[in-house]
């Protein structure tokens, strides 16, 4: 899409050298064909190191822009990146696409759906009324039980299981909010890679990423009922317990563990070899490897049975 | 499986007689045809008094095995069993199994799919979507609204009714851990069996058991979104709400009851008829039956009543 045809969408003028916009991305991301915004003075800092070749601005960021990216002016810039992520959006399904290939040795039930353009590697067992959407590329020896769904473009490794009713690639919770509390949908364009030796349970959720992947790495084991939010990245060995929760863009190191109905904000870094006990809140990154937390607010599980037992002495 | 196969499987060498294996067990519960395993001196016990034949143990624990048995000696006996697991572990589809059984006044949806050894009582609804896995069983008059899934083996009884989207007989999460930090599948060989008049709300997910089952006892009621782990007993007319969550082996009497987004911890004994209100966090076994429970860590509700009385004047206190 050009340039041009982005600022009309959005309302931005724009009379330099037209050229062609490829995608969306964050600042830190972004390519010289690439729109970005800002959103929040928060990231101003970022606009001086990005590559963008265009940034979507309101008049209190627009003169921070510089590098030679194209400053596209709007009232409220959340609210258009919005808007323009739709026109970015790929379709659910394309025809266009070559037929699926399957690998040797796989099976793929008749009843399931396997998407045009989907790839699946070899000695896989592709089970009833599964889905794997377009672009998807899933592993050799992976196992994908009845009603998985797989949304386009995500990626599943080898020797993966994948348990019932559980769904990779579903958008993201990402809105902007108007003033008058209206709410439009920012489009989740980014996909889900989940490396190999993987097992995720049953009636899992795992959201795509709004721009880039939500990130699942090599030998992660997540329970049933689990909400992986958009952006997230789960280290190595990672394990995840029943009924936990983890909102958007949340970073584990390695061999992190989250005991079961846990959960954890966004925008975190946890230390690899950490440790949250059953019911755990986390609200705040931790830097320190090895440390075992449990409650909500969060403290270290030796702090909080202290605490618990004082708790308990109050009615005495 | 003969054991000396196994013991080629793990590298290493057979002690005592070859013999035939069907399948493994915990010690307490293994037969003379089953293959269990001792992890420690705390088990030495049980050991001696096991009906087992074939043992996986340590080398410490050779004293304690009872006679005439044969034995592989393991340097980690819980990474070990879970290797041998896989040998025992079904695929996921029998394609060998017998045609499947339909019973009379059944309907079963075109886009539904019923696998080769399915048994399906009369008068059961299976709408769109469902799968019943091979050799599964599903009683009479029982309706499984769309997109159910019921793994292989697994039983669901009479008057049952399973929700859209709930998940029957999905593995256990079991893992042996390497010193490295790696996980090691433990197979989830055993089952689910869903009992007579159960309701079961949409979105929840009940685990197979690593030996034996996961049990759902008669006319109980789960809502929406509930996990279920593996080997759970749940008594007769329990029920429980949404987004509740037990770990595996814990065992329940009949008509306790368990208020929304309530957890409960692994291998607990609860007494009959005690309720727990919603969010509550069981950690303990409970002895008596007939009180009601609160908060987390777990009080008696009217004594978290009088907490929580507290905790808020001390927000308006000054220290």
């Amino acid at each position: 899409m050009k340039i041009s045809e982005i600022a009309s969408i959005i309302g931005a003028e724009f009379d330099g050298e037209d050229f062609e916009v490829t995608g969306m991305n964050t600042l830190k991301e972004a390519s010289n064909t690439e729109i970005s915004f800002v959103s929040n003075s928060k990231y101003i800092n970022d606009i001086k190191d990005t590559n963008a070749g265009a940034i979507i601005v309101d008049k209190s960021t627009k003169d921070y822009v510089q590098n030679g990216s194209v400053a596209l002016v709007v009232e409220f810039a959340y609210w258009q990146m919005a808007t323009l992520s739709k026109y970015f959006a790929p379709s659910i399904e394309d025809d266009t696409l070559a037929k699926a290939q399957i690998g040797e040795g796989t099976k793929v039930s008749s009843k399931a759906e396997v998407a045009n353009g989907a790839k699946i590697g070899k000695n896989c067992m592709i089970m009833a009324h599964v889905y794997i959407g377009a672009e998807s590329v899933i592993g050799d020896n992976t196992t994908i039980y009845p009603n998985v769904t797989v949304y386009r473009d995500c990626i599943v490794g080898n020797e993966c299981i994948i348990h019932a009713n559980t769904t990779i690639g579903s958008d993201g919770f990402g809105f902007a909010t108007s003033k008058l509390g209206e709410h439009r949908k920012i489009y989740q364009n980014g996909n889900v890679i989940i490396e190999d030796d993987v097992e995720i349970g049953s009636s899992t959720t795992i959201d795509r990423a709004v721009f880039g992947s939500t990130f699942i790495k090599k030998g992660v084991r997540i329970d049933n009922l689990v909400q992986i939010g958009h952006n997230c990245v789960l280290g190595e060995y990672s394990v995840i317990v029943a009924q936990a929760g983890i909102a958007g863009s949340t970073t584990f190191g390695r061999n992190v563990v989250m005991g079961g109905q846990s959960a954890s904000a966004g925008h975190l870094n946890i230390a690899p070899f950490t440790t949250f006990a059953a019911r755990s809140g986390i609200t705040k990154s931790i830097k320190q490897s090895g440390l075992t937390f449990a409650g909500f607010p969060l403290m270290e599980h030796r702090t909080w049975l202290r605490l618990q037992a004082k708790i308990a002495r109050l009615l005495k | 499986m003969l054991f000396s196969e196994v013991a080629t499987y793990l590298n290493s060498d057979l002690q005592g007689d070859d013999l035939e294996i069907n399948s493994m067990n915990e010690l307490s519960l293994a037969s003379t045809s089953q293959l269990t395993f001792a992890v420690n001196k705390k088990y030495a016990k049980e050991l001696t008094s096991s009906k087992a034949k074939a043992f996986l143990i340590p080398q410490d624990l050779v004293e304690f095995l009872p006679e005439y048995v044969s034995y592989i000696i393991c340097d980690d006996v819980t990474i070990s069993m879970a290797y041998v697991t896989k040998l025992f572990a079904p695929k996921p589809i029998d394609f060998n199994a017998l045609a499947s059984v339909i019973g009379k006044d059944t309907y079963i949806d075109e886009m539904a799919k019923i696998e080769k050894g399915a048994l399906i009582g009369s008068n059961v609804t299976i709408m769109a979507g469902s799968y019943v896995g091979s050799n599964a069983k599903v009683g009479n008059n029982t309706i499984l609204y769309p997109n159910v899934t019921i793994y292989r083996d697994c039983i669901v009884g009479d008057d049952c009714i399973v929700h859209a989207g709930s998940a029957i007989g999905s593995d256990g999460f079991g893992y042996s851990h390497t010193k490295i930090g790696e996980h090691i599948k433990i197979y989830q060989n055993g089952n689910v069996i869903i009992e007579d008049d159960v309701e079961i709300g949409s979105n929840s997910s009940i685990d197979r058991a690593v030996f034996n089952s996961t049990l759902i006892k008669k006319g109980s009621k789960i809502d929406n979104l509930v996990h279920i782990a593996h080997n759970c007993e749940i008594g007769e007319y329990s029920i429980i709400a949404g987004q509740t969550g037990l770990a595996g082996s814990t065992k329940m009497g009949r008509n306790s009851v368990f208020g929304s987004q309530s957890g409960v911890a692994g291998h607990l004994e609860i007494a009959p008829f005690n309720t727990f209100a919603a969010r509550s966090g069981v950690t303990k076994s409970i002895k008596d039956s007939g009180k009601t429970y609160a908060g987390f860590p777990l009080t008696e509700h009217r004594l978290w009543l009088k907490t929580q009385a507290k905790i808020s004047k001390l927000n308006s206190s000054k220290v």
